[in-house]
């Protein structure tokens, strides 16, 4: 949509939680407005990025969707360093990889910064009939440990767009409270190149932008 | 052999000496493709372990053969030529090890994360592999080299005759020597021939039954426990991996997952310190792929139907399947143990050779804050085999393992 557009910030996102749970499909829904029905499982860490508006201001997000097996985590968690926002994923109709939120909670809020701002998503929203963790005990959890919460659908795209722009809103909130500092180290945030431009000499920022095409 | 001859040189940056040293490395190596007749020696050195009886009797049996060859040569040349021309040019990007290479690995890269036609062409693309209607593995050799030799040279034809003598020698060390020296697809021979099977022919018949037996006996004492609570988060994922494989010509077909989820599980349990890790999954493919081609034709790619072979081909292809990738993974266990080290060692060492050789490209993706490890890390896991096509993959396997 906003193609050419130029950003007034770039934030770096993660997608973590267990194998399976849909994970890459909210990206592919969120990203290009479909599901992605012949998905591969994950290996390491794939990308995305899109460019949202919200409220008024251009967001690039920069999306570090994440493999969830196990034995991938000691490599994953080398990818959290300066991520500014994640999507929590687990999955409804899996009560095991509801339990495991706990410790995708204590490697995220470890490893990627304090203020990370976590969005919890309990996807296969769709998928009602095979249902095992509710909504009020997931509510719940998420309240203790101040996260956000959503039940989405990467099949039918309900909820998965919502899921990352509330997490930007609330990043940008915090930006403009002063509680969230993009000129510190590992922040996850950097200023797009909107921002930038402004701050430069316009021929500068024509020379920039000519040598970004030619990468 | 690239990494290792890579890592080799000590580390002290001499820039500009370094750089004419790996160019000189690279002019040297190119010439293990286009092979002078160095391989004559060898076989000469080979002849003196070779009983005479054996010599004679292969060598009769060679130009007999050869000399059908050229004759339904000749036939089909009017009917194949414009076929060839494709086959035979894209046989030689991939197989020859050139610069073309490059190209046809980007052009697949593009195509093969696509759409499902491109999955079809890989396999397709992977009929320059053998066919026949021979079983695999003990006489397969000899029909395998016969397929290919449509699209090789006579050079290259009597390179071939000369493989086969080897072969049919008594100890087949030299034979893989000069299969690595080949440019044909002899890449799950070579792992036969590395431990699999025995260099010596004549236990190798029966080492093959033996190995088939002692699967379907593993697969006896095991396979029932895939639902214990024990082994049943293993079962299970490996259960919902493999509809996420590729090519899907083979993952939609029930017979095949089932094949897969025995394989895997199988060798699962027998691993525990790293049981399944996903990854390992798509490593089964391609033995299964050079063992079904044996049994395809032409036309059937693209709709190849496994179930449509006699059960007990089947068995045989999956036991040997179990043990080529068993052999497989034996040599790189540390890519799938307790925080990978295996991987990081190798994707440290690509870093490594990148700084070396490369070393704009290193300072770019430096200087972006890229890791290596952030895209070559699937690239080691899965052995390449998410990120070319089939054939390609098979064929890199083949230099590199």
């Amino acid at each position: 949509l906003y193609l050419f557009q130029s950003s007034d910030f770039l934030f770096k996102f993660l997608v973590i939680g267990n194998a399976g749970t849909g994970k890459s499909c909210l990206l592919h829904q969120f990203i290009e407005k479909k599901f992605k029905d012949d998905s591969n499982h994950t290996i390491g860490v794939e990308f995305g990025s899109k460019i949202i508006n919200v409220g008024g201001k251009y967001v690039k997000l920069q999306i570090w969707d994440t493999a969830g097996q196990e034995r991938f985590r000691s490599v994953t968690r080398s990818y959290y360093r300066g991520a500014a926002g994640a999507l929590l994923v687990y999955d409804i109709t899996s009560r095991e990889t509801y339990n495991a939120l706990t410790n995708w909670l204590t490697d995220a809020r470890m490893l990627a910064s304090q203020n990370i701002v976590i969005i919890l998503c309990g996807n296969k929203k769709d998928l009602d009939a095979d249902r095992e963790v509710t909504f009020l005990e997931a509510s719940r959890f998420a309240q203790e440990n101040e996260l956000m919460f959503l039940e989405t659908s990467a099949l039918t795209g309900e909820n998965v767009e919502e899921a990352f722009v509330q997490c930007a809103r609330k990043i940008l909130n915090k930006i403009e409270s002063g509680e969230l500092d993009p000129e510190r180290m590992g922040s996850g945030i950097q200023y797009g190149d909107a921002a930038l431009r402004q701050l430069r000499s316009p021929r500068r920022a024509q020379a920039e932008s000519a040598q970004e095409c030619g990468c | 052999s690239l990494m290792k001859t890579g890592s080799k040189p000590p580390t002290t940056p001499v820039k500009l000496k370094k750089v004419s040293t790996f160019q000189e490395f690279e002019s040297n190596t190119s010439d293990a493709w286009d092979l002078g007749d160095d391989d004559d020696e060898l076989l000469a050195i080979a002849a003196e372990n070779l009983n005479t009886e054996v010599v004679m009797e292969t060598a009769h049996k060679v130009i007999q053969n050869h000399s059908k060859l050229q004759e339904q040569h000749k036939l089909q040349e009017e009917q194949l030529q414009e076929e060839k021309q494709v086959e035979s040019s894209e046989l030689s990007s991939v197989a020859y090890g050139d610069n073309r290479l490059v190209k046809s690995v980007s052009e697949g890269h593009t195509s093969s994360s696509s759409d499902n036609a491109s999955e079809n062409s890989s396999m397709q693309r992977s009929q320059s592999l053998p066919q026949t209607s021979t079983p695999p593995l003990v006489s397969g050799i000899a029909d395998h080299s016969t397929s290919i030799t449509s699209a090789l040279t006579e050079r290259e034809a009597s390179r071939l005759d000369k493989f086969k003598q080897l072969l049919a020698g008594p100890n087949t060390n030299l034979a893989v020597l000069l299969v690595r020296q080949s440019n044909i697809f002899f890449f799950f021979n070579l792992i036969v021939f590395q431990g699999y099977l025995p260099a010596n022919v004549d236990r190798r018949e029966s080492t093959l039954q033996r190995k088939r037996k002692e699967y379907f006996a593993f697969v006896e004492q095991y396979y029932d426990s895939r639902n214990d609570e024990s082994h049943q988060d293993t079962y299970r994922q490996i259960h919902i991996d493999i509809p996420r494989m590729s090519p899907e010509v083979l993952r939609l077909q029930p017979k095949v997952t089932e094949i897969f989820e025995r394989i895997l599980f199988i060798w699962a349990i027998r691993h525990p310190a790293s049981g399944y890790v996903q990854g390992i999954n798509d490593l089964v493919t391609p033995f299964f792929v050079v063992f079904i081609c044996e049994y395809m034709e032409d036309d059937e790619v693209e709709n190849f139907d496994v179930s449509s072979l006699p059960e007990e081909v089947l068995q045989n292809i999956e036991a040997d399947s179990y043990w080529c990738m068993s052999k497989l993974l034996d040599g790189i266990q540390d890519n799938y143990t307790f925080a990978q080290p295996g991987i990081q060692k190798k994707v440290k060492m690509l870093e490594e050779l990148v700084r070396r050789i490369d070393e704009q490209v290193h300072r770019h993706l430096d200087e972006h804050e890229v890791k290596y490890l952030q895209f070559a890390f699937r690239w080691m896991n899965n052995l390449l085999m998410r990120e070319v096509p089939l054939r390609c993959t098979i064929r890199l396997w083949d230099t590199y393992q």
